[in-house]
């Protein structure tokens, strides 16, 4: 016992100070930010045929389909925008070119208070999702210093995060989960999967998104978004995030 | 004999009227067999209101002046035994109507020779009213519905243990006449090993018919009354063992002062019959094996408060005698009402689903029958100890009087009655598991599956109705003891005041007081607390919920799996199975595969179903079977040796026997 | 360094030589091999092992297996008075992935444990007919992301044995140093799972913490937390030239020694190995039968990895320990993957001290098992992955896989019979089983 204890010493604080000051260097991947147009105008030619899931489109990039191949990248477009991708509203994914804004911050869900409750739901992931949402739990991020914990029951959960691709065999208990989950609840759709079907998309056996199975509160775009990202849009559903003050 | 004393007379009679009456109409018997209960309910009540009761006299055979009388002690067990026969009669109205008369008359006889042999004032009378009940119990019991052959065996282990509890009570009854020089049921003139003989004798006859440890494994107070209708298994479990109990309450009552080894035996005996009875109570799958299991761990309670007034009286600490006495009547008055309750439960949960395996009754009563649903409720919890109902408050009295072991002097039975306390304590545990499991799966387990919506009121309301006095003995319990009052007296033989009282605020009278006093008890005022408690919550939860929206009613979470289906429901085997493996050393938990077990280790062609069953084996039970095939192994031999079939050779045993006795004779007398 | 990379063993029991691999894996069209039966018959005609008893499969087939969600292991029909079935899943925060276990018991104890897969099935393997090569990389890092690196390191090199395409010599170094990155953090990733299951708090935080610092690492240097792209021509730049190599060294050196100090402090907590002591043993009899893989396998003492048995560039010119164990057990297990963490951390030191100087001459492609269908094999994180690819002009025709997880469900299933419930999650956890790749 004595050694934990001298080595945790030793190391240090290891915990990210996010929100308080914002995401490091290393907390924040390549990927984190999403591929955008350096100007306004119209998108580069080469840059929408290389796309592998059609995510650039003549006028806009879909950051919700996006899934950070980073192909486009060699033809013009470059990450843009800010390391917080939370949305209430899967349209406003969409970025016109030039704005290398981030879309308006989704309003806080101010009715569920301080602390909250997190379940996971897999509806058809690769498991990287699983693991980054697993990971804001670890000691670089320790979600619970932010009254962030898991659940293991919907029965006891504020927040439904759900990730992966929804596949017919999951619609049924995705739903069961979100009934079972007392009011107030809200659901958060966790990287391109439950967003847009993701590198799975037109598959047969698949549901393109959530639409129509559950109502999506927040979208975090990505693939996978890092673990910094899936703890802001916590904390914008709990209503701490600095950026709403 | 006064008005009170023809009314018992009639009482006694009207059951023996009613068998005859039960050959012919059934339905009538029980009628009048309920009515003669209620006659008997009240000449019970007025003998420990207003003295002994006495009726009809007449001069025995063998001389001695034979009479029907209740004094405060036989009066609480008449009483008891009414209150028990008054709802099983009424039930049975109902419940019999697919059976034979012979089960009405049997039921009748067992009723009459129950209240003949509680009300007799001499020996005699008493074992002519034991060895009927055992006859007719016997009766009863063959009239169950199933396999002929298991009906037959377990009414001959029933009939086996029944005789061998005769044998004995004929010795202590004979050692009394020796002492005494009549039968009459008077305080024992003689004392020494004659006085000695006559405890063990009687222990062991009525400990049989209790059903404690060591004789509870013989089984045949579970294979008995689990194979017995329902109303034939309330009143054997209730009553028959109450008429054990009453027998040696009344030969001790008469023996006087007893050494310090009487009360520790009666002890250790009680304690040890709690702990195993209220473990096979809690790893039964029967919906009567498990009340019966939990009939041993109630009578075992019994012989411990029994135990401690014993040692305290032999060591001069009459409060704690008396305390204990107490508490040895509440516990057998509330075991009798709620035992009832579960047997007539299972009898009912039986006649709605068909079946007596907990697993399957399991989800399938509905709560259509409140009453039985109420009563049931309050007699399960009350058997858990549960307040605030009456068996909470006889364990509560039990316990206090365990703790007071302290004050014994020799060491060892202070180091006994710890662990009896231990072992009460842990027996009181376990039987929480097993009331858990019966009311869970008889009737909470899973509402919504669908189920037989069959109601029966003539069954549900006796239940309900008993249940009410459940809970009426729990709340009322300090009056209820002043009431007991002449019973105690009747036993101890000293002078005897109630030990109620009152504490702070709660009125003189409304609380119970261990030793003189050690722990205080308000049973009124568990409920008015936890009125009080639930009325704040209720209130809270109300004011809270205003302009909340309205309650949803979800599935239960199942892990993202459709709730309920078949077969994937937790049973009530698997509820105890915990306790199957960490008591294997007591259980003798073994598991037994057959088949060709899962393809990865069979090398199988195709799968093939194999089972594996987890057996739970009873120590005493291996004992009893090695006894008897050791009988049968030295009958077998002495067949071969002694009983050769040469009629010359048996005439030489009758001459030598003759001789024998002539020598004896001689030197006897000459 | 001019040597295929694929190479005639010698016979060997556990050898996957390319005929025999053929009849192993399924051909086009199937989601995956557990799913189509018709390959498994051509597999069982081959009379080759390991594979599950043909009959055995033949009564699978009845029972269901092709509809979802389907068993992942042979049929068996246990019963006794009071057992059950009781449903765990598909989602339970136990497994953070969704997928079922049938649990029959009798209260306590497991009788039998059935893995039930298909919930998350993403049909991507026939999706992948028609596209080209890079399109279909892409959708193979994203079967599995905890094992992208060596799903797609499998999937390219049989694309390229399919096609004769050679490759740099430098870009199956790269394939390697992903490879054994990834191996570390999911070998300390299932440490860290393990210890969480045991209530050993401080080590599973410190554990899950190193992990995370792989995770990063893997992310500086393929620019991509979960390597996805990172072994594909225009993927997330890589920072590989010399100052990213020094770099990389020197992030990688205390790593290993916060692993080693983590280790010691592990093995002196009782608790800790007396929770996975003996739990879910795998009997060498019916790992051999059933064809285990991976870290299950030389759990119990077999010392097969592809690494050393299935030759490629740059494993032929490394050195590499061989850790196995003999008990079968979940601390046999965790004793395999522990040493492997070593052994990874020894290899990525080689791999950046010899870093080609260039490009190098392009190494040949294994040959094709037939014109235009290539095998690809590593040894995943945990165990033997195989890739089928029909692919013609860059375009790939059709894919199939044998994932480690198919091979050990049996295992895990057969091991957890007679345990109790408790020992659930430090069984499954041990074996390393990823439902993404059994339900493709």
């Amino acid at each position: 016992m004595p050694s934990w204890i001298g080595q945790a010493a030793h190391r240090g604080i290891l915990t990210s100070r996010y929100p308080r000051a914002p995401a490091t260097e290393a907390e924040v991947p390549m990927t984190a930010r999403a591929p955008g147009p350096p100007a306004a105008g119209p998108l580069p030619a080469a840059a929408i045929s290389v796309c592998p899931v059609g995510a650039i489109g003549e006028r806009a990039v879909d950051q919700g389909r996006c899934i950070r191949c980073a192909r486009c990248l060699a033809h013009g477009l470059q990450p843009v925008g800010p390391v917080e991708l939370t949305v209430a509203r899967a349209e406003a994914l969409v970025a016109p070119p030039g704005a290398r804004d981030p879309p308006a911050p989704a309003p806080p869900l101010a009715s569920l208070g301080r602390s909250i409750h997190v379940f996971l739901v897999d509806v058809g992931s690769c498991n990287a999702c699983n693991l980054e949402v697993l990971g804001i739990a670890n000691p670089l991020y320790d979600a619970a210093r932010l009254g962030i914990f898991f659940t293991n029951s919907p029965r006891h959960a504020d927040v439904l995060l759900v990730v992966g691709v929804p596949t017919e065999e999951m619609v049924e208990p995705l739903r069961r989960a979100y009934e079972a989950m007392p009011a107030p609840k809200s659901v958060i759709a966790i990287g391109a999967c439950p967003i847009s079907g993701g590198a799975f998309r037109g598959n047969p056996g698949l549901r393109p998104s959530l639409d129509g199975l559950v109502p999506v509160d927040r979208f975090v775009p990505g693939c996978p978004p890092a673990p910094i990202q899936i703890l802001d849009a916590l904390l914008t559903v709990s209503g701490r995030n600095r950026r709403e003050g | 004999m006064d008005a009170w004393g023809a009314a018992l007379t009639v009482a006694v009679a009207t059951f023996f009227g009613a068998a005859a009456v039960a050959a012919i109409r059934p339905k009538l018997g029980y009628a009048l067999s309920a009515a003669g209960a209620v006659l008997l309910l009240a000449v019970a009540v007025e003998a420990l209101v207003g003295g002994p009761v006495r009726g009809a006299a007449w001069s025995g055979p063998l001389g001695d002046p034979e009479s029907l009388v209740l004094d405060g002690l036989s009066g609480f067990f008449a009483l008891a035994a009414a209150v028990v026969w008054i709802a099983t009669a009424v039930y049975s109205l109902t419940y019999d109507a697919r059976r034979s008369p012979l089960l009405a008359v049997c039921f009748s006889l067992t009723l009459g020779s129950i209240a003949l042999l509680v009300a007799s004032s001499s020996f005699l009378l008493f074992l002519i009213g034991w060895e009927t009940m055992t006859v007719a119990s016997y009766g009863m019991i063959l009239q169950a519905l199933g396999r002929r052959g298991r009906v037959f065996s377990a009414a001959f282990v029933f009939l086996v243990f029944g005789e061998a509890s005769t044998l004995f009570v004929i010795l202590a009854v004979a050692g009394l006449r020796v002492g005494n020089g009549t039968f009459a049921e008077v305080p024992f003139a003689s004392a020494g090993d004659l006085s000695a003989l006559v405890f063990v004798a009687s222990l062991l006859g009525f400990a049989l018919k209790m059903g404690v440890a060591p004789f509870h494994m013989s089984e045949w107070l579970p294979i008995a009354h689990s194979s017995a209708p329902s109303n034939a298994s309330a009143v054997l479990s209730s009553t028959l063992t109450l008429a054990g109990a009453y027998g040696l309450f009344r030969v001790l009552s008469l023996l006087g002062p007893p050494p310090l080894w009487w009360g520790a035996v009666t002890l250790g005996i009680g304690a040890a019959s709690v702990l195993l009875g209220a473990l096979f109570a809690a790893v039964s799958e029967h919906t009567k094996g498990l009340p019966a299991y939990s009939t041993i761990e109630n009578n075992g309670l019994i012989l411990v408060a029994l135990g401690v007034a014993l040692l305290a009286r032999a060591e001069g600490l009459t409060d704690l005698c008396v305390f204990a006495l107490f508490a040895a009547f509440y516990q057998a008055l509330a075991h009798a009402v709620a035992k009832t309750v579960l047997f007539l439960a299972a009898g009912w949960t039986e006649h709605v689903t068909g079946t007596f395996d907990l697993t399957s009754v399991g989800g399938r009563v509905k709560r259509g029958d409140r009453a039985a649903f109420a009563g049931t409720l309050a007699a399960t919890l009350s058997l858990a100890a549960a307040p605030p109902l009456a068996g909470f408050v006889s364990e509560w009295m039990i316990l206090e009087s365990l703790f007071q072991s302290y004050q014994f002097v020799p060491a060892w039975v202070q180091f006994l009655g710890l662990v009896s306390g231990a072992a009460v304590a842990l027996g009181a545990g376990l039987i929480v598991i097993a009331m858990v499991k019966f009311l869970g799966f008889t009737l909470l387990w899973n509402p919504s599956a669908a189920g037989a919506a069959r109601r029966s009121p003539g069954l549900a309301v006796p239940i309900g109705a008993v249940g009410a006095v459940v809970l009426g003995l729990g709340i009322g319990a300090p009056w209820v003891l002043r009431f007991l009052t002449p019973s105690v007296a009747a036993f101890s033989g000293f002078p005897v005041t109630a030990p109620v009282g009152g504490l702070l605020s709660v009125p003189n009278g409304w609380s119970i007081l261990s030793g003189s006093p050690f722990g205080i008890l308000s049973p009124p005022m568990v409920p008015i607390l936890l009125a009080i408690g639930a009325g704040v919550g209720a209130a809270y939860y109300l004011l809270g919920r205003r302009g909340a929206p309205a309650a949803r009613v979800t599935p239960v979470w199942m892990a993202g799996s459709p709730p309920g289906r078949d077969g994937e429901v937790y049973t009530s085997f698997g509820y105890s199975t915990g306790l199957r493996i960490m008591m294997s050393t007591v259980l003798g938990t073994r598991e037994i595969r057959s088949g060709a077990g899962p393809v990865s280790e069979a090398g199988l062609a195709t799968p093939e179903p194999y089972s594996v069953d987890l057996e739970v084996l009873d120590i005493f039970k291996l004992f009893y079977d090695d006894l008897v095939r050791g009988g049968e192994a030295l009958a077998t031999a002495l067949k071969a040796r002694v009983m050769t079939g040469d009629l010359g050779r048996y005439l030489a045993y009758i001459l030598v026997v003759v001789l024998a006795t002539v020598i004896y004779v001689a030197a006897a007398f000459g | 360094m001019t040597r295929s990379a694929w190479r005639e063993e010698p016979a060997d029991r556990f050898a996957l030589t390319p005929d025999r691999a053929l009849a192993y894996v399924a051909p086009e069209g199937a989601f995956a091999l557990y799913n189509d039966f018709a390959a498994r018959d051509s597999v069982l005609a081959t009379g080759l092992a390991p594979v599950p008893p043909a009959e055995v499969v033949a009564a699978w087939r009845d029972q269901g297996g092709e509809r979802r969600p389907h068993r992942l292991v042979p049929p068996d029909t246990v019963e006794g008075y009071g057992t059950f079935t009781f449903p765990y899943g598909p989602i339970s925060m136990g497994v953070p992935e969704s997928g079922r276990f049938d649990v029959v018991t009798y209260g306590e104890r497991v009788l039998e444990l059935t893995p039930i897969g298909g919930y998350k099935a993403r049909r991507t393997l026939p999706s992948l007919a028609g596209r080209p090569l890079a399109d279909a990389a892409l959708r193979i890092e994203r079967l599995a992301g905890n094992v992208a690196a060596a799903h797609v390191a499998a999937f390219l090199a049989a694309a390229e044995s399919a096609q004769g395409t050679g490759v740099p010599t430098r870009e199956l170094w790269t394939r390697a140093l992903a490879q054994e990155l990834q191996r570390i953090y999911n070998h300390v990733h299932v440490l860290g799972r393990i210890a969480e299951a045991a209530s050993q708090n401080v080590g599973s935080a410190e554990t899950h913490a190193l992990a995370e610092q792989i995770l990063r690492l893997q992310g500086h240097v393929f620019g991509h937390r979960w390597l996805f792209g990172a072994l594909l021509p225009g993927g997330p730049p890589r920072r590989l030239d010399l100052d990213g190599r020094r770099a990389l060294a020197a992030a990688l050196a205390p790593r290993s020694k916060e692993f080693e100090e983590l280790w010691e402090l592990f093995l002196d907590s009782r608790t800790f190995v007396d929770r996975i002591q003996g739990t879910c043993p795998v009997a060498r009899e019916l790992a051999v039968r059933w064809g285990a893989v991976g870290p299950t396998l030389r759990a119990c003492g077999v010392p097969w990895d592809d690494r050393l048995r299935v030759p490629v560039v740059p494993y032929t010119d490394l050195f590499l320990a061989l850790p196995h164990e003999r008990d079968g057990d979940a601390l046999a297990r965790v004793l395999v993957r522990v040493q492997e963490v070593r052994s990874s951390f020894l290899l990525l030191e080689q791999l950046l001290d010899r870093w080609p100087a260039d490009g190098g001459a392009p190494e040949e492609a294994a040959p094709p098992v037939a014109p235009g269908r290539g095998l690809g094999r590593v040894e995943a994180p945990s165990g033997d992955l195989v890739y089928d690819v029909r692919a013609r002009d860059g375009r790939i025709e059709a894919v199939a896989a044998r994932t480690p997880s198919d091979a050990n469900w049996p295992l895990f299933s057969f091991g957890m019979r007679d345990a109790v419930f408790t020992d659930f999650h430090f069984a499954f956890e041990s074996f390393g089983l990823v439902f993404a790749e059994t339900d493709r």
